[in-house]
């Protein structure tokens, strides 16, 4: 029978990628989708951009997904194919990344022999996802896909994978479009669409009682819309209420406002820490009090109110019992709020919370971020500064890796406008920042798109360097190159007696010569006197670049929050007199 | 070193372990099961123990009831967790509910060897109101319904009748909101 209506699996997969506005796919082929790269072969408004490694494809859909908001579509082949992106599926989960990977699996009367490259991929994935599928039925295949997007950009948003067996995307059936598709509410988890006006009412009363209150700042804000984030800076004006953010939320409220206490948490400012630890009103805006926050949970904010904005309703009381929540989104709960005080005539003007604020600027006098460049060595946070005053003017995407080096990026990094960083924060996975300087670089072709990288986070994943390079995409790696793994030898060095068991990086390859080998360039600063002209050339060149950036090897991430330790008792500098003892316990934490 | 976890929660979670049955809606679709079973693993809770039926063949629906452990906290988060899960209708803890009505059904073989057991057995059996399903010269089969704990003292029971074998299936508590 041959019907001009139906179409394969594979051109049913196309048609709703088309459908879905999907222009932009990373993958890798192999035996189990050829079919879906034979229709891709055939049509032109898909641009595939074929990675190295399929965790390079993963996360370059991340960071497409971070630096557009839109979802980010990867198509992988099965077995080790789709084995190779389950760190980034868990990373997305972690992260509330939407992102949709097609799977291809082998054929379905082959599923359960143990065939050759067959996993179970719906098995193997079913807790780093959202959601998954494995689709039998070729006429189910349109509205499979339909669903999985919706649901991995709806609510809190996440990776959603869709394995398809080789037969199905042979089988011919009618394609059903967008449009055409009624989801079924209780498979979307969106949230609710109502404010919760009790909820407002209360936090504007409660703002006016209070004495000491502030923002706490997280990536739900990012994922709700750049509207949330203009209604959160409405806001905070309105109100002269101090906001912190957390390292996803970096970006929501421009970095440099005197509002702005930095980012808080592990490795955050003095003076947020020290807020969030005296505040009487805590306002958490879609953060989810990760334990990189909140440090030992007894001790956490122990004399304040806390409201909770969060679209995830287990993330309410997981970690902390709050007074008052809700579950609608935040650019609503937040307009809620501004009409409501503009329309009741609220006035904070007189209020300004100056005792507050006058504490909160004697924490700053500590300048927790403080450091001396002293010699010709050039330290990682001098060299995060420079490439901060010599990028600002123009829409800089930032993603790293995981290390010491991300947290000086996140520090030193100011950030005025969202979703220009794009960092791996609840899975911390060494090797994200550069396919995802890929990805972000592929969504916005002409911004200035800089991986800030520590040379071990790099190795992993240097294979992109080559698709960087095929499809020249101008990013930039901008290397803090120790030697170390950084964060593993300051912890050691903490908590270990100095024994650096295994965290010094020998036998490096030369990062120049590196660039080189793969057709892109490679730069390099020794000292601080090539420092700025190695960012500026870096920056002046439109190709990939590597820029080995030779950093004090012994330099460590300061301020930090010691494992079992309380918010509050921050390590300031490695002579901080006030250190608390690195406990025991501290050990077995993580 | 300890086992010590920097998740206080999990540890705590036991302390002022409650049971509680949960009742869960789910669309009947491949995997679904291994979704919740795997939540709870993944997540650290305990499965007492788990009924899984499909209830509406029309809208293909099934109710999974879960019997678990934990302190009111922990339940509230694995209700969260329920409701997260995309094929998931509802998830309701049955003690939050103004009425419920909860029940068990338990099969018990029993082989004896003498006079006097078999009638203590048919004694027990007769108090219980529990069905003969079957019954041979030295062996005898009852089905048992109620609440679990009604089981549970059938089970006790039998126990104090000395040289006689006993075999058993449960099906977990089902149960009802009304």
């Amino acid at each position: 029978m041959n019907n001009d209506n139906e179409f394969t699996g594979a051109d049913i997969l196309l048609k709703a990628l088309k459908d879905q506005e999907v222009d932009t796919i990373f993958g890798y082929p192999g035996g189990a989708v050829l079919p879906i790269y034979d229709a891709i072969f055939g049509q032109n408004f898909l641009k595939h951009v074929l990675v190295r490694q399929e965790a390079g494809a993963v996360h370059a859909a991340e960071g497409y997904a971070r630096s557009s908001g839109k979802v980010g579509v990867l198509l992988v082949t099965s077995g080790p194919g789709v084995t190779n992106v389950v760190t980034g599926l868990t990373d997305a989960l972690m992260d509330s990344i939407p992102i949709v990977c097609i799977s291809g699996q082998v054929p379905s009367h082959l599923i359960g022999t143990d065939a050759f490259q067959e996993c179970d991929t719906t098995g193997i994935t079913r807790p780093c996802t959202k959601h998954n599928y494995l689709v039998k039925d070729v006429s189910k295949l349109s509205e499979t896909i339909h669903e999985a997007f919706k649901i991995a950009s709806s609510g809190r948003p996440g990776p959603v994978l869709i394995d398809i067996p080789k037969d199905v995307q042979f089988a011919k059936s009618k394609y059903i479009s967008k449009k055409d598709i009624s989801f079924r509410e209780h498979r979307i988890k969106a949230g609710s669409k109502n404010v919760d006006k009790t909820f407002v009412e209360e936090l504007v009363n409660h703002i006016k009682k209070s004495e000491r209150p502030i923002f706490y700042v997280g990536g739900g804000c990012l994922n709700s819309g750049h509207q949330a984030s203009q209604e959160l800076i409405k806001l905070v004006k309105k109100t002269n209420i101090p906001i912190t953010t957390t390292l996803h939320g970096l970006g929501c409220f421009p970095g440099e406002d005197k509002s702005s206490l930095g980012m808080l948490g592990m490795h955050g400012n003095y003076e947020a820490n020290l807020a969030m630890n005296k505040c009487d009103l805590m306002i958490n805006v879609g953060a989810r009090f990760d334990d990189r926050v909140t440090g030992r949970l007894d001790a956490f904010s122990p004399d304040s109110i806390k409201f909770h904005i969060d679209i995830d309703q287990s993330s309410i009381n997981k970690n902390v019992k709050v007074n008052f929540h809700t579950n609608t989104d935040i650019t609503l709960t937040l307009k809620e709020i501004n009409s409501f005080i503009d329309s009741n005539n609220i006035d904070f003007g007189d209020k300004n919370y100056s005792n507050w604020w006058g504490q909160i600027n004697e924490w700053r006098k500590k300048e927790c971020l403080h450091y001396e460049q002293e010699d010709e060595v050039i330290k990682p946070q001098h060299a995060i500064s420079r490439l901060y005053e010599l990028t600002k003017q123009k829409d800089t995407f930032v993603t790293t890796e995981v290390g010491q080096h991300q947290m000086w990026a996140a520090q030193y990094y100011k950030f005025s406008k969202p979703n220009r960083w794009i960092t791996s924060g609840g899975l911390g996975t060494m090797g994200f920042g550069m396919p995802a300087a890929v990805g972000a670089q592929m969504a916005n072709p002409d911004s200035l798109v800089i991986d800030i990288a520590g040379e071990a986070s790099f190795l992993m994943n240097i294979q992109e360097i080559a698709t960087a390079v095929q499809y020249k995409l101008p990013i930039k790696i901008f290397i803090l190159n120790n030697e170390y793994m950084g964060m593993v030898r300051q912890w050691q060095e903490l908590l270990h007696g100095s024994r650096y068991s295994e965290s010094y990086v020998d036998a490096l390859p030369d990062f120049k010569k590196l660039a080189e080998s793969f057709n892109a360039v490679g730069v390099r600063a020794k000292n601080i006197s090539e420092l700025d002209d190695t960012i500026n050339e870096m920056i002046s060149i439109d190709r990939p670049v590597i820029a080995d950036i030779w950093v004090d090897k012994k330099e460590n991430c300061f301020p930090m929050i010691p494992s079992g330790a309380a918010h509050h008792e921050m390590l300031l500098s490695k002579y901080d007199k006030e250190n608390p003892e690195n406990q025991e316990k501290g050990k077995v934490l993580v | 070193m300890s086992s010590t976890s920097v998740y206080p929660t999990p540890i705590n979670a036991f302390k002022q372990s409650k049971r509680s049955v949960l009742s869960v809606i789910v669309d009947n679709e491949p995997g679904i099961l291994a979704r919740i079973v795997g939540l709870f693993s993944g997540r650290g809770y305990n499965i007492e123990a788990l009924n899984v039926t499909v209830v509406d063949v029309k809208k293909n629906l099934s109710r999974i009831t879960i019997e678990t452990l934990g302190e009111e906290k922990v339940i509230s988060q694995i209700i969260a967790q329920l409701e997260k899960l995309v094929p998931v209708h509802s998830a309701t803890n049955l003690a939050n509910l103004s009425e419920s009505y909860e029940a068990e059904i338990c099969l018990v073989k029993i082989e004896f060897e003498n006079e006097e057991q078999d009638q203590k057995i048919l004694n027990f059996a007769d108090i219980y109101r529990s069905r003969t399903v079957q019954k041979r010269q030295n062996i005898v089969v009852y089905e048992i319904s109620g609440t679990s704990e009604r089981i549970n003292k059938f089970l006790d029971d039998l126990d104090t009748i000395g040289g006689i074998k006993v075999e058993l299936v449960r099906s977990g508590p089902i149960g009802l909101g009304i």
